[in-house]
This record gives C-alpha cells, structure tokens and sequence, in this order.
C-alpha cells in the first residue's frame, strides 16, 4: 500500500502539473488580414466592374426561432425571430461579403499600393426587433458607423475584433447614435450584443472600396474597379472565422468582369470563360 | 459560539449561492450586458432585462456575500477568542474585497482570460474560507480530540488529503481557463478539454487514494469517513455533469442562443467542483485536527481546539 500509495500520489501530481502546463501555452493569434500600409497615389483611370451572384446549394439550414422570453420588448416587436445566418431565396445567398482581397491593376501596380479615399459618409447599423439590420456590411478603414437603437429596450453594442481595439457600449432606447470606425482593416469583425445573445452582425473593414455585400437575390456589384488581374473572395459566416471562396478574375478597361460563386452542400464555384478558377478556401468546419 | 458558527454556515451558503450565480453569468455570457461598475446603466436598481438580469443579479448576490462578510468578521471578533480564526475572518473580508475588485476588472477589461480565471479561482478560495470559518467554529472541531498516530512507515493521511485538495485546486483553474476561453458561440479549445480532462484523471487518483485511505485505516471514525464519503459520491457526479457538460457544449455553437440545458449542466458542473473542493477541504482540516503527525503538532492541536468565547 505505502508503495503504491507514493506511485499513486507522484503520478496524480504529475498529472495536474502537466494538465496545468498544457492550460497555461499560448496561441499565436491570426493575423491574415489585408493589409495597413499607407499608399502612395490615388488612382484616377478607367474603371470597371466585379458582379456576380452567390448560390447555395443543397437545402439551406432551416431558421431556428429565437426564445425572447427574456425581453418581453423583443418578442412584441419580432414575434417571428429567428437566426439569420443562412438566408436562402430560389437557392441565392444573402448577406454575403465579397472583396478584392488582391490583385494587380493594368500598369503593374498593386491594388494596395495606391491611396483610396475614406468615404465621408457613414455607414449605418441598426438595432431593430433585436436584430442587427443590416447583418453584413461593409466600410472602408477609419469610415464611421452609425449605431441606432429602433426599440424600446437596451442594446449593448459589443464587436469582437482581433486586430482593432475591442469596446462594449451600452445604448438606451432612446439613446442618441453611436459613432464608430475601426483604424485597421480586418476580415470580418463580429459584432454581439451581450443583452440579447442572439443579436450578430458582421463588419468588414477594408483599405480599399472594392466590396459589397450580396442582396436578398444574391447579387452582389463591386464598382469602380481599375482594369487588372485580382483576387476576388466571397466570405460568409460559419464555422471558427467563416467561410471563404476565391476566384481569380480579369476586369477589362471600362468593362465587366463576373465572379458567381456557390456555398453549401457539395457546391462547386462555377466560372464565366474569363475567369480562371483558384482552389476554395474552405476553413475547418465545426459543425 | 453555536450562533457564531450557524452565521458561518449561511456566509459558506450564500457563497455557494454567488458561485452559481457568477456561473450562470459566464453561461448565459453576460459578463458585458452593461459597460459599467460597478452600477449597471448608471442604476442601482436598472430594468432586469435580458442579460441583465443574471449580471446586475450576481453582482446583487455578490453584494449580499459581501455583507453578510463584514457581519461575521464583527461577529467572530465579539465572540471568538481564538486569534487564528479572528485573522482568517479578516483574510475573508480582504478575500471579498478583492473578488469583488477583480469582478469589476473583468467588466472595465472587457473580460481578458486572465482577469476571468482569477475572479472564478478566487470564488473558489473565497468559498474555502468562509467553509473553513464554519469548520473552526463547529463544536465537532473544537470537541475533536486526536486519533491514535498512524503507524510509521505509512504515508501521513494528511499529505494525501493535501494532495487530493491541491489536485482539486489545480483542477479547478484549468476548468475556469477552460470555461472563460471561449462564449457559448465558439468552439472550446482542444488542448485546454484534454488538460481538464487529464485533471479529472489526477482527481480521481489523489481523491480516491485519500478516501481509501480514510476507509481503510479509520473506518469508523465518521469524523473522517463522513467527508471522505460525500467527496467521493460528489467527485462521481461530478464525472457524469462534466461529461454532459462537455456534450452541451460541443453543440452550443450551432444553437442561436445559450440553451437551458447547456446553461444548466454546465453550471450544475461547476457548482459540484466547488462542492469537491470544499467536501476535501473539510476533510483536510480534520485529518490535520486529529491525527497530529508529531508531539508538536499534537500540541497545536491542543491549542486550537477548546479555547471558545461564550
């Protein structure tokens, strides 16, 4: 007994050290996100067009409805919540964001390494029905967001970044809007309200003007491209940081280039003739 | 001294009591249903709504706690005569202080893991206290007198228990890491459910080994059987909440909301392991009581025991 008991006691505190020094290591935190670096020069040239339309293939995930029991106010408000995420109509994907992730403008140059302009006018995010309207959206680096508060019961505003500040801010009903940018451009930041854990948005932050986000129909239109080889990626929510599609497209001078892409099921990215496929990036699923 | 102790027993159950509570606000993660501390909203009675509700409540309960703390520090000073107890009671008002210090960090931080880790281990050690307080002060401590000295050769009893509470301890920061890195909408990390399992292991090795132990050499001394027993029973289900924690978990993620059944299992988890830690706590104080190890320890048990102020 009193030799076994020792090997027993040696191994049980083995353990626990070994346990506690696995809890203890680190990550190394993501940082593939588009770049910061300042640019030199506005582009002025022709420009062009990047459209398409985002399928989903297979039978969409039915919407799950939302217990508001907790906040009689949203429950009176949207008796009908439900989760958004994947918002399907005749097999088109809403609320997905499609950027030029990179790419080569006619001349040589990288799309980065020209100067684009902040946009001057905000941005708005909603809070309506204890929901986040729009779910996905877009805005250029240092470009404001306003916040609204449309119901009658508190929000907390509170967007998760990995390479801008984080902050939490409460807003009333009643409340005057917040304004917001992120300084950093990131891939996509979620966004939760800790009042309502339900309630998600997602923001892109991007150094360049060239996304959008695809309608209800799945349609989506970047405008004022420059002619020149890119990278075009369509993301949407799902799985550890989303889920990505990449499509390498040529957009001629003045002219239109179109990039459909597929999500769900077995889909596959389908391609017009100008375009060349690039292998999908497909993030670990976990579900 | 019998009101001494029974206020210490409702001090060690509302601590139980804001365990839960503070469980239920990382489940429900409502950690951040308000920028402020430490009123919510500007308020100290704001609207209960939403997430709200379980983060303004724990910190009502942790309010109540705090009070109830001060309360029986004025009492053990009245009442008790013993100076070692009279300085745990003041080691548990700091101990309150503190927690309650680190709970408003974890708001104004916007809950960094290590901020998070600390506010959940120190609820765990606040709980200790305030249970080692009703301990000291039970008439079954004070008329305790030491068992025979265990044999030579043998492994003191008392190292055993103390291993089995400091696996426990160790156990109990890897499961508060575990649980604060990651929201119910996330995927906990691998690395950190295979420590935490690695630590149940070592639990069910050092705690075993201590009840067996106590069974064998003490079997009908209910002074030691009865909390080696209970611990047990409580490590056991303990095992099975931490599985089905772990089964709620894992599917969390794809839920739209933090769901009664993941919120419940895993908050009834945690309110377990505080039961172990402090089931062997007890236990540990009692091997200590009455099995001295040697004359000198015989002699401090001897001076700890009968000196009582009413």
């Amino acid at each position: 007994m009193n030799k076994q008991t020792k090997v027993w006691l040696v191994l049980s505190i083995a353990l626990s050290l070994l346990a506690l020094a696995s809890a203890c290591s680190t990550k190394t935190p993501d940082t593939n996100t588009p770049g910061d670096t300042a640019t030199a020069a506005p582009y002025s040239g022709p420009t062009g067009t990047v459209s398409g339309v985002i399928s989903y293939e297979g039978t969409p995930p039915a919407p799950k409805k939302i217990d508001t029991a907790a906040d009689p106010v949203c429950g009176q408000k949207n008796p009908n919540l439900a989760t958004d995420d994947t918002v399907v109509k005749d097999g088109k994907l809403a609320n997905t964001f499609v950027y030029i992730k990179d790419g080569t403008v006619e001349g040589g140059k990288k799309v980065s390494e020209y100067a684009w302009s902040t946009p001057t006018t905000a941005v708005q995010l909603d809070q309506n029905g204890c929901h986040y309207v729009p779910h996905v959206l877009g805005v250029q680096v240092n470009q404001k967001i306003t916040i609204t508060n449309s119901d009658a019961t508190q929000h907390n505003i509170h967007p998760t970044p990995k390479n801008n500040p984080e902050w939490n801010q409460t807003q009333p009903n009643g409340a005057a809007p917040i304004e917001k940018s992120f300084n950093r451009a990131e891939i996509l930041i979620p966004v939760k309200c800790n009042q309502h854990p339900w309630m998600k948005a997602y923001i892109g932050v991007m150094r360049t003007p060239f996304f959008a986000v695809s309608s209800a129909d799945g349609t989506f239109e970047i405008k004022g491209v420059p002619p020149g080889k890119y990278t075009v990626v369509a993301w949407r929510e799902g799985g550890v940081n989303g889920t990505e599609k990449t499509l390498e497209v040529t957009v001629p001078a003045s002219g239109a280039a179109k990039a459909d892409f597929a999500f769900g099921g077995a889909a596959t990215t389908s391609l017009t003739p100008s375009l060349k496929m690039m292998p999908a990036i497909e993030f670990p699923m976990m579900h | 001294m019998k009101g001494l102790n029974r206020f210490a027993i409702l001090v060690a159950c509302a601590t139980f009591f804001l365990i839960i509570a503070g469980a239920l606000v990382t489940s429900h993660d409502a950690g951040l249903a308000t920028e402020d501390w430490p009123l919510s909203n500007g308020q100290v009675f704001p609207k209960m709504v939403g997430n709200l509700f379980w983060e303004h409540g724990h910190r009502m309960v942790a309010t109540t706690v705090g009070m109830l703390t001060i309360a029986l520090l004025i009492y053990i000073f009245v009442k008790e005569k013993r100076r070692w107890v009279r300085r745990l009671g003041v080691f548990a008002l700091l101990a309150v202080v503190a927690q309650g210090l680190l709970g408003g960090l974890t708001v104004k931080l916007l809950l960094p893991l290590p901020v998070s880790t600390a506010h959940a281990t120190l609820a765990q050690l606040f709980f200790c206290i305030t249970v080692s307080l009703a301990v000291f002060t039970s008439r079954s401590w004070i008329e305790a007198r030491p068992l025979a000295h265990e044999e030579k050769g043998t492994l003191p009893l008392r190292y055993l228990c103390t291993t089995a509470l400091v696996t426990i301890f160790l156990q109990l920061i890897i499961g508060a890491t575990l649980r604060h890195s990651a929201t119910w909408d996330q995927h906990l990390p691998t690395e950190l459910i295979l420590a935490h399992i690695g630590g149940a292991l070592a639990v069910v090795i050092a705690l075993g080994t201590a009840t067996l132990t106590v069974m064998r050499r003490y079997k009908g001394e209910i002074f030691l059987t009865r909390p080696a027993m209970l611990a047990m029973v409580l490590l056991v289900v303990q095992l099975f909440l931490g599985l089905a924690a772990y089964m709620t978990r894992l599917a969390s993620p794809n839920d739209p909301q933090p769901l009664n059944p993941m919120i419940g299992i895993t908050v009834a988890h945690v309110a377990c392991g505080a039961l172990v830690f402090v089931t062997t706590i007890v236990l540990t104080l009692r091997t200590f009581k009455v099995l001295p190890a040697s004359g000198s320890a015989l002699e401090l048990s001897r001076q700890t025991s009968g000196v009582v102020g009413t």
